[in-house]
């Protein structure tokens, strides 16, 4: 066993890193077969060993070689046009949605970047370090990238942008996201009961320069997923100066260090990027790229690519899917995804402040009928704790049942012996399903005593209510780690905590899960925080989502990323 | 004539005015909300308080009405929430494109309406009677959106003529403009094709055509000189107010095909709360009103000698 480690050892320092001492150990679990491939290569990518070691490592010690897939040699030149909803691109650390994220995401770029395999990879980080504890953790900086007014991207562009992200008059989720170095203050301000009002805040020392092309994270508790969290759409990496020299908007100071130009940007209408210099990473195919907001209506997007006035749309319906099939010069792209929609209850607005009522509500669901009723059946049904299966920490509780008998004798005993009255909000904020999932919930409330309400509105009114109605039916979008999203949407005060949802315990649990390196060990653990909110029955939820985009069969080596960020690098023009 | 003509300004202006005053009593009448709407859902009580005093609403309304309306006068729109630009820089050429398509459509469906109303109440009962009138029935009962889904399906999925969103993001183009005007025709054109065959048919029956036609004057010669002006006068105000249908009518074809217009701009600003759009919106679309019935009074009278206003 020993030798094993050295050998190892030697091997990945042959390939030009340092190893993190933990990679041994859970090579040996590969070895075993106890942590399959992409687990194995997916944590010591995280731990800092480069991707392509990884694969190596993995196939030295399975015995199975992983041959990548090859990447055709593609043609230089040409214009993608997508169709996707141009908005306002003011402030990528507070961007809402990753619609404003994927126009910025080929002006400024992110430390890492997460592929589709879900590995994570050095992006402007060339290479990452973490302590044994996980607590202290070296990005080291890639060298000679210029930002587009000629400063050259260094530690202090990092270290302004971490520090803005974590800075509460920012305003960004960030800091829901990077809780180990976030610590709750007093604001000095007093409510209307006159209490303090708690604010969060970065940790003074959390981010430390060490020299000018890298800067070390310095942890209260260990995360492993630091590598990850610096590729969520909103932690594009902006110049230094971005909101303290100049104004923080990107569409009008689009100042970045990747090789577009912001030629055009007109909200609602289009948005123009062309490729003006070479790309410090190396080849990009494409000389442009082109977002064309066709409005609401994604008919109108349909009647686009079949005539060809569109490459690819961004975001296609399950309904769209038959008559994109048709089309003969399109292809479907799907993309398997942790996307849900949570019909997520306020617990401390009435009657949910009511436990008994909420787990009424969820006895009510019956998630598969959902999901085949309102999705066609293109996804997994989901178990009501935001952990999806595809998840690498995925724990695996018993299958929830439907049950009216027990939602009736619940809100018998929270009072509501007729039954109960409720409204849901909702604002097909990712498409129709949305409401088709609420009335087809509506139906099954009935046996349970519950008559549901729908409140439909139009998806910018629901993001105004999103985390203030009590009842409402909020989408989140796919991320890498099912602690991620418990971290920005379920712990105690962080700006996404929709549900109000407050439990030290669940923090604790998480925070413990958060922290452990061994995948085995992490995925027992996260048995408690999972338990925690499925007991709480703050979030029925229905389903995990496929995802669909349509591209034109000229458009090559596109893969759809199941969150929807558009990386293009690889992709080019048949006809170029 | 000249009397009439400044009575009926001065008219109009008054309407406006008060449709102005109820438009922004409207939106503006609750201050927070404009200053949520601007700030965003996550500004505290005391950002809204200092926006609002920065901005002067907290002044009484009828002061802030006046100011408004004196930069509305000036051209001054406010600045949109969602474009974070200039009402004015967007607005104009939205309603320029809106303008496009109602010519075109008008261009297209006046003439067609007013020649198969002709043809249909000519011989009233007669095939062609009938057969343009269930044209018309058909075509007019069929809503926008769902001849908008039609139109696509034989066009742009079957025979792969024309393109299938009209957004111009290369600048304009004629192709572009065929669908979403083919859909308002259709809509359109059956209404006012009814009202000028029934204005004809009822002309036609009347003592002087038939003593026309009894006096040997050529058929032709009877329609085009004695029946036309007099068929005429009742379509003539259904057109002007298919000038008002078309401003609203134009919202659900301009959002099936992604066309970039006025329509598509009140939706969208009706759609986020962009209060200074939509009190932008409103404004033309009670000035169109207006000014429509107004031009379809003055003509009226010049179409009728007998209607006088006094």
């Amino acid at each position: 066993m020993r030798s094993k480690y050295r050998f190892i050892g030697r091997a990945t320092r042959a390939l030009g890193g340092e190893i993190h001492e933990y990679i041994p150990e859970i090579a040996e679990q590969h070895r075993t077969g106890l942590v399959d491939r992409r687990e194995f290569v997916r944590t010591a990518a995280l731990l800092g060993m480069a991707a392509p070691a990884a694969y190596g490592m993995s196939g030295l010690l399975t015995g199975n070689r992983f041959i990548p897939e090859a990447m055709a040699q593609g043609k230089p030149g040409g214009t993608l046009r997508m169709a996707m909803p141009v908005q306002d691109m003011t402030d990528p650390a507070t961007f809402p949605w990753v619609e404003k994220s994927n126009i910025a995401r080929f002006l400024v770029e992110y430390l890492t970047v997460t592929g589709t395999d879900n590995i994570t990879r050095p992006y402007l980080a060339e290479r990452w370090e973490a302590s044994a504890d996980l607590k202290t953790w070296t990005f080291y900086l890639q060298k000679g990238v210029k930002w587009s007014n000629g400063d050259d991207f260094n530690a202090d562009d990092v270290v302004a942008a971490v520090t803005r992200w974590l800075d509460p008059a920012t305003g960004s989720s960030n800091l829901g996201l990077f809780d180990a170095m976030v610590e709750q203050v007093d604001s000095g301000k007093k409510d209307e009961n006159g209490n303090a009002v708690m604010t969060k805040q970065g940790i003074a020392g959390a981010i430390e320069k060490v020299d000018d092309h890298a800067v070390r994270f310095n942890l209260k508790s260990a995360a492993l997923a630091m590598p990850e969290n610096f590729y969520n759409y909103p932690t594009a990496i902006t110049h230094r100066g971005f909101g303290k020299d100049y104004e923080p908007d990107l569409s009008k100071n689009p100042i970045g260090t990747h090789a577009f130009e912001l030629a055009e940007f007109r909200i609602g209408e289009k948005a123009v990027l062309r490729k003006n210099r070479d790309w410090w990473k190396g080849n990009f195919y494409l000389d442009e790229i082109h977002y064309i907001d066709l409005g609401e209506d994604l008919n109108a997007a349909v009647g686009a690519i079949a005539s060809d006035q569109v490459d690819m749309i961004y975001q296609l319906g399950v309904t769209q899917l038959d008559i994109i099939e048709r089309l003969p010069n399109v292809d479907i792209h799907e993309a398997v995804t942790a996307q849900t929609g949570v019909l997520r209850m306020q617990v401390d607005q009435k009657p949910f402040d009511d436990i008994r009522v909420r787990k009424a509500v969820q006895a009510c669901m019956d998630r598969q009928a959902l999901l085949d009723i309102a999705y066609r059946g293109r996804g997994t049904a989901a178990e009501d704790h935001h952990v999806a299966p595809l998840h690498p920490e995925y724990f695996q509780l018993p299958a929830l049942k439907r049950d009216p008998e027990k939602a009736k004798a619940l809100l018998a005993e929270a009072g509501y012996a007729d039954g109960i009255e409720l409204t849901i909000d909702v604002g097909d904020t990712n498409g129709p399903w949305e409401t088709a999932v609420c009335e087809a919930f509506k139906t099954q409330c009935e046996p349970g005593g519950i008559r549901l309400n729908i409140n439909k509105m139009p998806s910018n009114q629901y993001w105004e209510v999103w985390d203030k109605t009590p009842f409402g039916l909020t989408t989140w979008t796919h991320r890498a780690l099912g602690t991620m999203v418990l971290s920005l949407g379920y712990r105690s005060g962080v700006p996404w905590n929709e549900t109000h949802f407050a439990s030290a315990e669940f923090d604790a649990a998480l925070s413990e899960a958060e922290g452990t390196l061994d995948v085995a060990e992490r995925t027992k653990k996260m048995e408690k925080p999972q338990q925690i909110l499925q007991d709480a029955a703050v979030i029925p939820q229905p389903f995990w989502r496929s995802i669909f985009k349509a591209a034109n069969k000229r458009v090559k080596n596109f893969k759809t990323h199941p969150t929807f960020y558009h990386q293009f690098e690889n992709v080019y023009l048949d006809d170029a | 004539m000249g009397i009439l003509l400044l009575k009926r300004l001065g008219m109009m202006l008054l309407v406006m005015l008060v449709v102005a005053f109820l438009l922004f009593l409207a939106n503006e009448g609750d201050p927070y909300s404009i200053a949520r709407g601007v700030l965003g859902p996550y500004a505290q009580q005391e950002q809204l308080t200092i926006w609002l005093q920065e901005h002067g609403y907290d002044k009484p309304i009828l002061v802030r009405f006046l100011e408004w309306l004196g930069r509305v006068v000036t051209g001054d729109l406010g600045v949109s929430v969602q474009y974070k630009r200039p009402v004015a820089e967007i607005f104009w050429s939205r309603l320029g494109n809106t303008g496009i398509l109602a010519a075109a459509t008008f261009a297209i469906m006046v003439p067609m309406a007013l020649i198969l109303g002709v043809l249909a109440g000519m011989k009233e009962g007669s095939f062609l009677d009938r057969f343009i009138s269930v044209l018309s029935i058909g075509t007019t009962s069929v809503p926008e959106y769902a001849s908008a889904v039609l139109l696509s399906v034989i066009f742009v999925y079957s025979l792969d003529l024309l393109p299938g969103s009209s957004a111009m993001s290369n600048g304009f183009d004629i192709m572009q403009l065929i669908l979403p005007t083919m859909v308002l025709v259709l809509y359109g054109f059956g209404y006012i094709a009814r009202m000028t065959r029934a204005s004809m048919a009822e002309v036609m029956t009347t003592h002087y055509i038939r003593t026309a036609i009894l006096k040997g004057i050529p058929y032709k010669r009877v329609i085009v000189k004695h029946a036309l002006r007099n068929a005429l006068i009742a379509p003539f105000t259904v057109i002007m107010l298919q000038l008002n249908w078309l401003l609203s009518g134009v919202v659900v074809t301009e959002y099936a095909f992604g066309y970039k217009g006025f329509g598509a701009l009140l939706l969208d600003a009706a759609l986020r709360k962009d209060i200074f759009v939509i009190e932008a919106c409103g404004l033309a679309a009670v000035f169109v009103a207006v000014l429509s019935q107004t031009i379809g009074d003055i003509g009226y009278t010049l179409l009728n000698p007998r209607i006088r206003f006094n």
